[in-house]
C-alpha cells in the first residue's frame, strides 16, 4: 500500500506540484510510452490522422485558454490558424529558417494580430463577440484570396516548411541505422510540440496569470476590483490564444504540406472554428487535458466513421445516398456536443476524474 | 464589545477624505455633496435605508462609477478617475453586498486573486513555472493559509467556492479583501441575509482581522444594531445626503436620523 498522501491530493503543498499524485505521474509515463511506440506499430494513413489530432489539441488549447478559461467566445480561430500557415509558408519555406526559428515566430505573429482583435473584445461581450469573430474570417477570406505574394492566392502555396530539431530531421529521420517514414517522424513531433505547449500552458493557467484570467471569466467587475485589469488580461488572452493558434496553423501546413484559402477563410473557416468550439466542449471547457481530448475526438471520428463505412454500410449515409459522408460527420459533432451538455457539461475529462474518484475511494464508493 | 480607542485628529491626515462627491444616472441623483473622513485604523460606519447610495458610495471610492463633482483622496493622493484595478493596487479593498466571488475556483485560490497586485509572475515566469512563479506561489500561499486559518475556511478549501454556502462565501469574499493587505477595507453589508448566530459570528471575524491585521475600515449596513455595537464613528445618509456624522451615542440621539430613519426602519 502506498503511503497516504501518494495516491490522494492531502495536504494544501501538493496543490503546488504540477504531478500532485502517482495516479498523475503513472499517467504521464503511460502517454510517454505511447507516444513513443505508436508510431512503430500504426499504419501511415493513421498516423497522419493522429498527427492532425496533434495540431488541433494545440489550436484547441488556445481556444480554451480564451474561451474557458477567460470566457470570451470566439469564432475567429480559423483566421489566425490561417495566419500560422501562411506565416510558416513564408518564412519556412520560402525564407528557408529552421524549425526552430520559424515555429516561434509563428507564434509571435498569430499573438500580435490577436492582440490587435483583443480591444474589440472589451467593447463587446458575449454572443456580439462571436458575431463579431465571425466577421474576422471574411475579412480573412478577402486577404487570403487577394494577397497573392504572401498567400499564393486562390490556389494556394506550398507549406512543406523544415521540420529538423539539430541532427533530428523529423520528416526524414535516420535514427540507428534505421529509417523511418515522413509519417512516423511528424507523428513524434507535433505530439513532442503538443506536450510542451501543453505543459506551458498547465503552468500559466495554475499561476497569477492564468488565475487572474480565470477571475475576469467568473466575474469581470470583482476581478478588476481585486486589482486583475479586464482589459490586459482579455486582449493577452487573445494573444495567447491566436498565438497558439498560428502555431497549429503552421505545423499543419508541415503535415498537409499544402494550405489554401478553401482551408479556413469564410464559410469553411466558419466550419473549422465551430469544430474548435466543439472540441473544447466535448473534452472539457477550461481545461488543458480536455482541450487535448476533444481535439483528438473531434478529428478522429471522420476517419473512424469513412473506415467504418467502408466495411459496413450505414443506412442511408454514403455517397448516393441522402446524407453525405460530410453531412453525417458533422451530424455527430452536433449530437456530441448536445450530449455533453445534457449529460457531463464539464466534458470528458470531468467524466474522467468521476470515475477516478470511484475507483480511488472503492470499496468505500456506494 | 470593545472597540479600540479612536486615534486623536491630531495624528495627521486622515486616511481616506471624501469632499462633496455628487453621483447623478441621468436625471437621478444617487449622491448630493457626499463628505466624510476616515482616519487611520478607524472603523467607519455608514448606515441608511434601501436605496440610500451607500453601494454607490463604494462604487466612487473604488473606481467603478466616476462621479460628476467632487474629489475623494487616499492618504492625500486624488484617486477620483482612476481605473479599479489602480486603485486596487494602492490597497483599497472591498466586498460586495450581493458577492463577488470567482465561483468556479477554490478558497485558496480567491484569496491568491486577492494577492494579485502583490505579484510579479507574469505568462512567460508563470509558464516556466521555476523561479519566480514558483517562489511567488509558495509564498503567497502561505499567507492565504494564514488567512483560512484566521476565518476558519480550511473545511471548505477543497470545493468552488460557489458550491459552499452563503454565510461561508461571505466569509470567504472577507478573506480575499484581507488577502489584499489593504489600507482601507470596505465592507458592504457583510451581515446581510445573515440569521443572528452567522452575524454574531461575521462581526467577529470583522474584529478579529481588525485586531491582527490593523486595517482602517467602512462599514456599510442596512442594519443598525451590528453598526452601534462596533462603529468609531457613523455616518447616516438618506436620499443620497448626508443628514448625521459622528459616534454611535450622537447619532442615535439626533431627531433627524430618528426621522428619516429609526422610524420608518422599525
Ligand atoms: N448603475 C446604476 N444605474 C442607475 N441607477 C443606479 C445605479 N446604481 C445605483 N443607482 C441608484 O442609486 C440609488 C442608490 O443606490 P445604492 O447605492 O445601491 O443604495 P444602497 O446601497 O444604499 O441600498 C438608487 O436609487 C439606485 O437606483
Ligand atoms: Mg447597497
Amino acid at each position: 500500500m502506498a503511503r497516504p498522501g501518494t495516491l490522494l491530493v492531502t495536504r494544501p503543498e501538493q496543490r503546488l506540484r504540477l504531478l500532485p499524485t502517482n495516479w498523475y505521474k503513472a499517467f504521464v509515463i503511460l502517454l510517454a510510452v505511447v507516444w513513443l511506440t505508436v508510431p512503430i506499430n500504426l499504419s501511415d494513413a493513421w498516423l497522419d490522422v493522429l498527427a492532425r489530432c496533434g495540431v488541433a489539441a494545440i489550436g484547441a488549447i488556445g481556444l480554451n485558454l480564451l474561451t474557458g478559461y477567460t470566457g470570451q467566445i470566439s469564432l475567429a480561430h480559423a483566421f489566425f490558424i490561417a495566419i500560422g500557415a501562411y506565416t510558416a509558408a513564408w518564412l519556412g519555406v520560402r525564407s528557408d529558417l529552421p524549425f526552430l526559428l520559424w515555429l516561434p515566430a509563428t507564434f509571435v505573429v498569430g499573438a500580435l494580430v490577436g492582440a490587435l482583435f483583443g480591444p474589440f473584445a472589451l467593447r463587446v461581450r458575449g454572443d456580439y463577440l462571436a458575431i463579431l469573430s465571425i466577421g474576422l474570417l471574411y475579412i480573412g477570406q478577402h486577404i487570403f484570396v487577394n494577397w497573392t505574394s504572401f498567400t499564393g492566392g486562390r490556389p494556394g502555396t506550398s507549406t512543406g516548411a523544415p521540420a529538423a530539431i539539430g541532427p533530428l530531421d523529423f520528416a526524414d529521420l535516420n535514427l540507428f541505422d534505421q529509417a523511418y517514414s515522413r509519417r512516423q517522424g511528424l507523428f513524434w513531433l507535433v505530439w513532442l510540440v503538443v506536450a510542451i505547449v501543453a505543459l506551458l500552458a498547465r503552468n500559466i493557467v495554475r499561476t497569477r496569470p492564468g488565475r487572474a484570467m480565470q477571475a475576469v471569466r467568473d466575474r469581470d467587475v470583482a476581478a478588476e476590483v481585486v486589482g486583475v485589469s479586464n482589459a490586459r488580461y482579455t486582449i493577452s488572452a487573445f494573444a495567447l490564444s491566436s498565438g497558439l493558434a498560428a502555431v497549429a496553423g503552421g505545423l499543419y501546413g508541415v503535415v498537409a504540406l499544402t494550405v489554401s484559402p478553401a482551408d479556413f477563410g469564410g464559410a469553411p473557416g466558419l466550419l473549422l472554428s465551430v469544430q474548435y468550439v466543439a472540441m473544447i466542449i466535448i473534452g472539457g471547457i477550461g481545461t488543458i487535458g480536455g482541450a487535448v481530448a476533444g481535439a483528438v475526438v473531434v478529428v478522429a471520428i471522420p476517419r473512424v466513421i469513412e473506415q467504418i463505412s467502408n466495411s459496413v454500410a450505414i443506412p442511408f449515409v454514403g455517397p448516393g445516398e441522402p446524407i453525405s459522408l460530410f453531412a453525417f460527420n458533422n451530424m455527430i459533432y452536433g449530437a456530441l456536443v448536445i450530449v455533453t451538455l445534457v449529460f457531463e457539461p464539464r466534458g470528458m475529462v470531468a467524466g474522467w476524474e468521476r470515475v477516478k474518484a470511484y475507483w480511488r475511494t472503492w470499496p468505500l464508493a456506494d | 464589545m470593545s472597540t479600540p480607542p479612536r486615534k486623536p485628529a491630531e495624528a495627521g491626515r486622515p486616511l481616506l477624505e471624501v469632499s462633496d462627491v455628487t453621483l447623478r444616472f441621468g436625471g437621478v441623483s444617487a449622491l448630493t455633496d457626499v463628505s466624510f473622513d476616515v482616519a487611520h485604523d478607524e472603523l467607519f460606519a455608514v448606515i441608511g435605508p434601501n436605496g440610500a447610495g451607500k453601494t454607490s458610495i463604494f462604487n466612487c471610492l473604488n473606481g467603478v462609477y466616476h462621479p460628476q463633482a467632487g474629489r475623494i483622496r487616499l492618504d492625500g493622493v486624488d484617486i477620483m478617475g482612476r481605473r479599479p484595478a489602480a486603485i486596487a493596487a494602492m490597497g483599497v479593498a472591498r466586498t460586495f453586498q450581493n458577492l463577488g466571488l470567482f465561483t468556479n475556483l477554490d478558497v485558496v485560490e480567491n484569496l491568491m486573486l486577492g494577492r494579485h497586485h502583490l505579484m510579479r509572475t507574469g505568462y512567460f515566469a508563470g509558464a516556466v513555472w521555476f523561479g519566480r512563479a514558483r517562489r511567488e506561489e509558495v509564498a503567497h500561499r502561505a499567507r492565504c493559509e494564514e488567512i483560512v486559518e484566521l476565518l476558519d475556511l480550511g473545511p471548505y478549501r477543497s470545493r468552488p467556492v460557489g458550491l459552499v454556502p452563503y454565510g461561508v462565501q461571505k466569509r470567504i469574499e472577507l478573506g480575499r479583501a484581507l488577502a489584499m493587505e489593504p489600507r482601507l477595507l470596505l465592507l458592504d453589508e457583510p451581515v446581510a441575509g445573515m440569521n443572528l448566530e452567522e452575524t454574531e459570528d461575521m462581526a467577529r471575524y470583522v474584529l478579529g482581522a481588525r485586531h491582527e491585521l490593523g486595517v482602517s475600515m467602512v462599514l456599510v449596513e442596512h442594519d443598525m444594531h451590528l453598526v452601534m455595537d462596533i462603529a468609531d464613528r457613523v455616518m447616516v445618509l438618506d436620499f443620497g445626503q448626508v443628514i448625521a456624522t459622528g459616534t454611535p451615542a450622537e447619532v442615535q440621539n439626533d431627531p433627524a436620523v430618528i426621522r428619516a430613519y429609526l422610524g420608518q426602519a422599525s
